[in-house]
């Protein structure tokens, strides 16, 4: 492998590779604005320029390919010196608004500018002001606080697959806007926010909502669709206020679809169901297992899974049904007219699949079929859900009874027997495949809203009370 | 129009509007015989004997011609062009503009030749906006060309085909920088590109290009029909062949276009000799010698033969040419002010110094100027230009810092009157 040599550092590199990511691997940081790993590089930002030996000017480290040998310093005089000077340029127009501005906390201009830029300004003359357009539902722009890095045109470009972001007029009036002045179109628009690096670009859903240091964060997946895209989800007091898009190569590179991203509001929508019905009325989680006890003694079973649940939610349905009734039959269900994993396809050119829920491949691994139709015979149709699956209509079932264990709102439940409350994708953690047959971990992002269960304890509760009448867990 | 010389390449024929004619060309310049002979040779030939002429690149970086050409590939799975540079934007240039007026055929001959030589069978003509006039005039002579056989499909019975497009620039300074100018011809925003690639690898539409100068080309047939040995006999001084047309204006008795043979005079001589010296007998202040962006030189500087390297020598360059005299009674602080206004106005606003600097140098001397200084805004100034010279992707950054840190630092004694609050010295 060549080798060159980073701040007296020797690194091994491979042909082709980006002076930043080389230097990120030994450890050393370059600071950068324009640069993405996820789109071309157009050295503009100027801040990433390092000295390379015999090579008089200095050098855009992003734009610089690594050659073997080389010999690069990125702290020294001369560096420190020009990397105080951008930092002096792209601050003399910006606002001092940090106090009010969203991305404060998280911002790369902040950061950058405390590491590497100077605590004085010599800059006296008048700042430059712009009025902003109206970008559509999911994006704030602020353009007094652009730096002009144009990652936000690339990322339309290269990526969402739709030039909207341009730059219009020139040189110091450079202004970074959609073509004229139209809303966002692209469904992958919350992107624009996560790459900005500083406040220009934010989220709407999140605008003043918290500080982002209060905020406390959890790796997660996302389970709008079943590619299953890295996410992080940020709650504060047990409420999520935001997902933003996680670094995964294989799955989603940087980043997610604007479903995914706000999918997290129906944890918090006001309409689930988070504390036990028994016949439409609330009821306390003791008469609901007694309930469902007792629907499901002695009867076959049509037991709807799903998949939006994980592995191991699954396998415990399987495990603990046999005991719990007569006979019992599984289906899974989850994206309407979409029956079977081998029908899931991409729904766009970019992220997002036709599968609708993020298990689908998984729940079908289990041994699990489509479901297709009711079972005639059944006297209980038991339904267990995430809340992302999209129910089958089991509004005229004749005689047979449902029950709901899952998350469900107040219209989907209205006809059902009892509702079990359980949890969603950001109140469990477990096993989830995606369309690539890769197993990814969901992670518990808060306890569970009001008084919902998790599904294994749920059914604990049943198991345990088939023995002991009575007993109270509400 | 008026020359030195007793046998000039271009001037003799220029100020008669029938001289750009293909009939004029044809019986008084030897119209299309260089390309006749081209057609006929290797294209290494071409090359070697352009390699030979010493022939060095006129739009303002004197890059080696000969060598340029050198660096296209000779196999290419995308077609390759060869564009011509007619922005001729930078402040005080109009050489290209006579060259287009009067001897267009001059041009697409150049151009033919340089096409065969790279294997190019497309060309483009990128003009700057402004030049209405030229545009149409290069459009007639395309026509002419077109309907006599010397472009289009097999030219002059040989297998090479050539066709020959102008393309209209939309007024922007930085489109005369080659890569933003490849931009701009393929509809985009006309921002210069990271490089490498070079055009020669990546060029227009991806394919490999060459982009030379109007004059540059010009100078192509002179070299094929008398040999690339004669042309660098022309220039006086090293590794600079040929006659080289200067653009001098300002405050001289006769401005103009000149065309002197590459390094055979000074500046002064130039200016005084040449020009007939400073407008009203007054005594020179000041020379920008190669366009706005080359650093000012002062009335003792001015001894230097105008040439390439005798000029990096100095600290300045010859750029594109264009000469502009400084009287004695003008205020070096307002043109600076002028100067500094135009490069902010001209940056394409991508590199963060130079989107961010150049208006802040505007700022700062547009203060002086109007009696706002400050004794620290010198320094100030000097330190902006540091941080922008050389840290930019294209030489818009160069241009912009190099006006500034020489005034700044050659006039100094005018700065500090102004920021002294003291009626300007000289105005």
């Amino acid at each position: 492998m060549p080798k060159c040599v980073i701040d007296g550092k020797e690194v091994e590199f491979s042909a082709g590779e980006n002076m930043v990511d080389v230097a990120k691997r030994a450890g050393i940081e370059i600071p950068v604005f324009c640069y993405h790993p996820g789109l071309t590089v157009v050295a503009q930002c100027r801040m990433c320029a390092v000295e390379v030996e015999k090579m008089p000017k200095l050098q855009t480290a992003c734009s610089t390919p690594v050659a073997d040998g080389m010999v690069i310093k990125t702290k020294s005089d001369k560096v420190k010196s020009h990397q105080k000077s951008v930092m002096e340029f792209l601050l003399v127009n910006h606002p001092l608004d940090c106090p009010i501005c969203d991305k404060s906390g998280e911002c790369d201009l902040q950061d950058t500018s405390y590491s590497y830029g100077d605590s004085n300004t010599r800059y006296t003359e008048e700042r430059r002001t712009y009025l902003d357009l109206d970008m559509g539902p999911v994006i704030k722009k602020s353009m007094n606080r652009c730096i002009h890095c144009t990652r936000c045109i690339r990322f339309g470009d290269e990526i969402a697959g739709i030039r909207e972001m341009v730059a219009i007029h020139r040189g110091n009036s450079t202004e970074i806007s959609t073509i004229d002045g139209k809303p966002l179109e692209t469904e992958y628009a919350g992107n624009y926010a996560d790459i900005c690096p500083t406040g220009s670009l934010t989220l709407k859903d999140f605008r003043f909502k918290k500080r982002v240091w209060f905020l406390k964060k959890t790796k997660t997946i996302c389970e709008g669709c079943s590619r299953g895209c890295s996410v992080e989800l940020h709650q504060d007091n047990n409420v999520i206020v935001r997902t933003i898009a996680r670094e995964n190569k294989e799955v989603n590179k940087y980043w997610i679809c604007d479903e995914g991203r706000f999918h997290f509001n129906s944890v918090h929508n006001q309409h689930r169901i988070v504390a036990p019905v028994v016949e439409g009325s609330h009821s306390d989680w003791a008469t609901a297992i007694h309930r469902l006890k007792t629907l499901s003694a002695n009867q076959t079973v049509h037991v709807l899974i799903g998949t939006d649940l994980t592995n191991e939610e699954v396998s415990a349905i399987k495990m603990a049904l046999p005991k719990a009734s007569k006979t019992s039959v599984f289906s899974h269900f989850g994206t309407p007219g979409l029956t079977s994993a081998a029908k899931d396809e991409a729904a766009d050119a970019l992220l997002k699949r036709k599968s609708k829920t993020s298990n689908l491949h998984g729940v079908e691994k289990l041994g699990i079929a489509g479901f297709e139709k009711f079972d005639q015979s059944a006297g209980l149709v038991l339904v267990f859900s995430g809340g992302r699956a999209v129910l089958p209509d089991v509004s005229n079932l004749g005689k047979a009874k449902v029950i709901g264990v899952g998350v469900f709102t107040d219209e989907e439940a209205k006809t059902f027997a009892a509702v079990l409350p359980a949890t969603t994708f950001a109140e469990k953690s477990g096993t989830i495949v995606n369309f690539m047959g890769i197993e990814q971990k969901l992670q518990a992002a808060i306890r569970p809203v009001g008084s919902s269960k998790q599904i294994s304890e749920i059914l604990m509760l049943w198991q345990n009370q088939q023995g002991s009448e009575g007993h109270s867990n509400g | 129009m008026a020359t030195t010389q007793t046998e000039t390449l271009y001037v003799q024929h220029f100020g008669k509007d029938q001289n750009r004619k293909l009939d004029y060309y044809l019986s008084q310049m030897n119209g299309y015989e260089a390309a006749k002979k081209a057609l006929s040779m290797n294209q290494d030939d071409i090359i070697g004997e352009v390699k030979k002429s010493n022939l060095r690149g006129r739009g303002g970086a004197g890059f080696p011609t000969g060598m340029k050409w050198g660096f296209i590939p000779k196999q290419s799975p995308k077609p390759k062009y060869l564009v011509c540079n007619a922005d001729e934007s930078e402040p005080g240039t109009f050489k290209d503009r006579d060259l287009m007026r009067y001897t267009p055929h001059l041009l697409i001959e150049g151009m033919l030749i340089g096409g065969y030589a790279i294997g190019a069978h497309i060309g483009y003509i990128y003009i700057r906006g402004e030049y209405t006039r030229e545009a149409k005039l290069l459009n007639e002579a395309i026509d002419e060309a077109y309907a006599k056989g010397y472009l289009g499909k097999n030219i002059l019975g040989t297998q090479f085909s050539f066709d020959l497009t102008v393309h209209r620039g939309a007024g922007a300074y930085i489109c005369g920088e080659e890569t933003a100018l490849l931009n701009s011809l393929e509809g985009k925003r006309g921002e210069p590109r990271v490089k490498p690639p070079f055009p020669a690898q990546a060029g227009a539409f991806g394919g490999p290009t060459i982009v030379n100068n109007v004059e540059t080309l010009c100078a192509v047939p002179f070299i094929l029909s008398r040999g690339g040995e004669w042309f660098s006999a022309l220039g006086k001084v090293e590794k600079s062949g040929g006659t080289r047309l200067f653009s001098v204006s300002g405050h001289v008795k006769k401005p103009g276009v000149y065309e002197i043979n590459a390094g055979s005079m000074t500046l002064r001589q130039l200016i005084y000799d040449v020009c007939g010296g400073i407008l009203n007998d007054k005594k020179l202040k000041a020379v920008i010698p190669g366009g706005s962006s080359a650093p000012v030189l002062t009335a003792d500087e001015i001894d230097v033969i105008a040439d390439i390297e005798p000029m990096a020598k100095i600290g300045t360059m010859m750029g594109s040419a264009a000469v502009m005299v400084v009287s004695e009674d003008y205020c070096v602080v307002k043109l600076l002010q002028r100067i500094a206004k135009f490069y902010a106005h001209e940056s394409c606003g991508q590199c963060t110094p130079c989107r961010e600097g150049t208006r802040w140098m505007e700022d700062i001397i547009h203060r002086i100027e109007h009696g706002h200084g400050r004794t620290q805004d010198l320094d100030l100034l000097l330190n902006i230009s540091d941080n922008i010279a050389g840290k930019t992707l294209c030489a818009l950054g160069d241009a912009a810092a190099g006006p500034v840190s020489s005034f700044v630092k050659k006039f100094k004694a005018d700065f500090e009157a102004h920021i002294r609050g003291e009626k300007c010295p000289n105005a």
